[in-house]
């Protein structure tokens, strides 16, 4: 692949360049729900965390599943990794001396808009891990179980390939997304999403008025799950429309394709008119 | 009341009312002045005062020459006939006079009337004019300054009103003293008006200097205090009454109530601060404590487990699920603390429960203890936080190994579809709940009677209810039956699985 060297040169290009040198990251990160025996270039990971050992045994795990791996002990070496080439993914841990992950996080989507995940202590009910959910695609809490967190990975890679931009999307009078912040603003009210939610929604939003089918929705929404069924995605379809339509009975913009999937459209005129 | 013995009240009689005792016309009571009219108007009285002063002298002057007639002779009747016929002509035209003159007099002050009529309805722009310059114009010109003062305080008032009004209590209390003094200013026409926030005697009184800007001042206080004093000056030229002073007295009441509300809201919003502070400082130091505790044991479950993938060992797999347990135990902890504060965000997620509480019941690692699950919840999800039922049923369950004596642990998921909720109870063979317990089981930081201090963190079963209420459910503990230990009911809100 010629990927790899253009990769090298990038820090120099990226002020000039930015998203879309990004953007064209993005597909070969999408080849990859995870390493596979193709040929094509591993994805490469960058774990940042201020624990030696965890790095060790993280990377060990990580590079036995195929995945080339690179460590920083804290934010200003990732910084300085990040400057000399670019990882697909970046694993990032919450407290670190120095610089904290929130900070670091914030650097590095400024710089472009690599995947991160973050693995903490901290955990998800932590006020804190509200902020991370404008900068972070996902969050794992310590001790991780490995599996887990490799189905996440997996799942972040893929998900690249239908990343909805990082703006509001109007549907129609009634309904705007606004996915990166976790929030549908309904009838002008702020409505939160949960993770699962945001990204059924970063799915179909992706393939906007195409119908998206179940099974494609229950890998999106629930690749770590292991006993997950096309239930979950009927039920959690029907509270999302209790949540963004204004008669969930009478859908406009969810609609379903019975024994199909669904479809997210956009409507034209406000509901009733 | 006071009685007068009347002079027909016997003794047997019962005492009438005596006439109350008028104030003689003209007489002061308590400073005001007070007349009685005879019950006729004062136009009647003033024309009956007239006529008489006319009409008497003719009569008399008419009697004589009817005395000096009379004693004359009747020679003299023709010219009695014209004295009498000149005295009716005199009388005629002094009652039309006398009327003219009453009318005339009666004008200015049905005028003068009117216009206090209007002026005490409030048309306070009312102003009379009456030409000359005598006691009826100035009686107008003093009306007119009534009208016009009251106009005055009636505009200040209400340019008080309007900027106390305007207060907001975010103020800072100097900001609003000198947003007061300002307005205070405009309010009353001063040169200068400043509030100042000390102790009044620390300001001297000034006198008044004539030609100088005159001096007023009034001080601030409210029930608690003097909060301190508002000094100002007026123009030279400007009359400051009673009223006004009261006015300015009045104003200074509502600026020291304003204050106080401010002084006492900057400091509820300092504490505020300071606990909003506090609060950062322990999130922190928890966020710290489980950062500095789950990292080590991450390291040991990872170690663990590589060495356990490399050379299979029972003992490592005591390592990895001690090091679990340990790690439960300190999310148990920073769970308390969120529960204190309040802040318990659940995130509900669709998922099918009975898997959940076969992974949790692995995870555990009480392979020796025998352990069924009987799952009844089938075409039902349970919406729930995954993470936060983990905990739950890890406490549950964990409960159930040590109070159940290792005896067999059977758990069922069932669905009360009416309530829409997914039930998980869990019951094991143990000795069970004794009645003592049953009250005080989910309170914080209780064992079960007889349990050593060291066993258990007396945190699991707290946490578990207020968890599963914060999701909109609960844990109960079932009434006990024979051949069964304790029993727990989880429950959680729960969705058909239907496609829709």
């Amino acid at each position: 692949m010629t990927f790899r060297s253009s990769h090298l040169a990038l820090p120099d290009r990226v002020a000039q360049a930015g998203c879309a040198r990004v953007a064209r990251c993005y597909p070969r990160a999408m080849l990859h729900g995870g390493p596979g025996p193709y040929g094509v270039a591993a994805p490469r990971i960058l774990i940042v965390d201020d624990d030696p050992n965890l790095l060790v045994i993280l990377a060990e795990q990580l590079r036995a599943d195929g995945y080339e791996v690179q460590t920083a002990r804290d934010g200003e070496e990732a910084l300085r990794r990040l400057a000399q080439s670019w990882p697909d993914l970046l694993i990032i841990d919450m407290l670190m001396p120095r610089m904290d992950g929130l900070t670091l996080a914030r650097e590095v989507k400024a710089r472009a808009d690599l995947p991160i995940i973050v693995l903490s202590a901290i955990d998800t009910a932590d006020s804190k891990a509200d902020l991370l959910e404008e900068v972070a695609e996902d969050y794992v809490t310590k001790p991780y179980h490995y599996p887990e967190l490799r189905a996440r990975i997996q799942r972040v890679l893929r998900r690249l390939g239908d990343r909805v931009p990082r703006q509001r999307l109007n549907l129609g009078p009634n309904l705007a997304l606004e996915l990166h912040r976790r929030e549908a603003i309904v009838s002008g009210n702020v409505v939160s999403l949960t993770p699962t939610e945001s990204r059924l929604l970063y799915a179909l939003a992706a393939n906007l008025g195409q119908t998206v089918t179940t099974e494609t929705l229950l890998a999106r929404g629930w690749a770590d799950t292991e006993d997950a069924d096309p239930s979950y995605v009927w039920v959690t379809m029907r509270r999302l429309r209790q949540k963004v339509e204004i008669d969930p009975n009478k859908p406009v913009h969810l609609l379903t394709v019975r024994g199909i999937g669904y479809r997210l459209v956009g409507a034209a005129a406000p509901v009733g008119s | 009341m006071s009685t007068e013995p009347g002079p027909a009240a016997g003794p047997a009689a019962t005492p009438a009312p005596g006439p109350e005792v008028a104030p003689a016309p003209g007489v002061e009571v308590a400073g005001v002045p007070v007349y009685r009219s005879a019950g006729l108007g004062f136009r009647t009285r003033l024309t009956l005062g007239l006529i008489v002063a006319a009409v008497l002298p003719v009569l008399g002057f008419g009697i004589v020459v009817l005395l000096a007639t009379g004693a004359a002779g009747d020679a003299s009747s023709n010219l009695m006939r014209v004295l009498l016929f000149a005295v009716a002509i005199a009388v005629v035209f002094a009652v039309l006079l006398a009327a003219y003159l009453a009318a005339d007099l009666g004008a200015p002050l049905r005028a003068i009337a009117r216009s206090v009529e209007r002026v005490s309805a409030g048309d306070l722009a009312t102003r009379l004019e009456l030409p000359g310059d005598d006691e009826f114009s100035r009686l107008a010109e003093s009306h007119n300054r009534l009208a016009g003062d009251l106009e005055r305080r009636n505009r200040e008032l209400r340019r008080i009103l309007d900027s106390l009004g305007a207060v907001t209590l975010h103020e800072r209390p100097e900001v609003l003293a000198q947003r007061a003094g300002e307005q205070a200013r405009a309010a009353f026409g001063m040169i200068d008006c400043a509030i100042l926030l000390v102790d009044p005697r620390e300001i001297p009184i000034e006198e008044p200097v004539p030609g100088d800007p005159v001096p007023v001042r009034a001080e601030l206080s409210v029930a608690g205090g003097v909060l301190g004093v508002a000094v100002g000056h007026l123009p030279a030229t400007r009359r400051w009454e009673h009223a006004d002073q009261d006015l300015f007295e009045l104003f200074a009441i509502e600026v020291s109530a304003a204050l106080r509300n401010a002084q006492l809201y900057a400091r509820v919003e300092d504490q505020n601060r300071r606990l909003v502070a506090l609060d950062e400082a322990k999130d922190d130091f928890l966020r710290g404590v489980s950062h500095n505790l789950q990292t080590p044991l991450a390291s040991i479950r990872g170690y663990a487990q590589q060495l356990a993938a490399e050379a299979p060992d029972r003992r490592l797999g005591i390592i990895t699920e001690q090091a679990d347990r340990l790690s439960r135990m300190v999310r148990q902890l920073l769970t308390v603390s969120r529960i204190e504060s309040g802040v318990l965000r659940p995130r509900l997620e669709v998922f099918a429960p009975a898997p959940r509480v076969r992974r949790t019941w692995e995870a555990l690692g009480a392979g020796d203890v025998p352990f069924t699950l009987d799952d009844h919840s089938a075409g039902w999800l349970a919406l729930a936080d995954p993470d936060q039922l983990d905990q739950v049923l890890w406490a549950i369950l964990d409960n159930a190994v040590r109070y159940g004596g290792h005896t067999a642990i059977d758990a069922s998921v069932t669905v009360d579809s009416g309530a829409g909720l997914v039930s998980i109870t869990i019951a094991d063979h143990g000795a069970g709940v004794g009645d003592d317990d049953r009250d005080r089981l989910f309170l914080r930081y209780e064992r079960g009677a007889g349990r050593p201090s060291g066993e258990g963190s007396g945190l699991g079963l707290y946490v578990a209810r207020e968890l599963c209420r914060a999701m909109g459910g609960d844990v109960v503990l079932e009434p006990s039956a024979p051949g069964r230990g304790a029993a727990f009911t989880v429950s959680v809100p729960a969705e058909a699985a239907e496609e829709s």
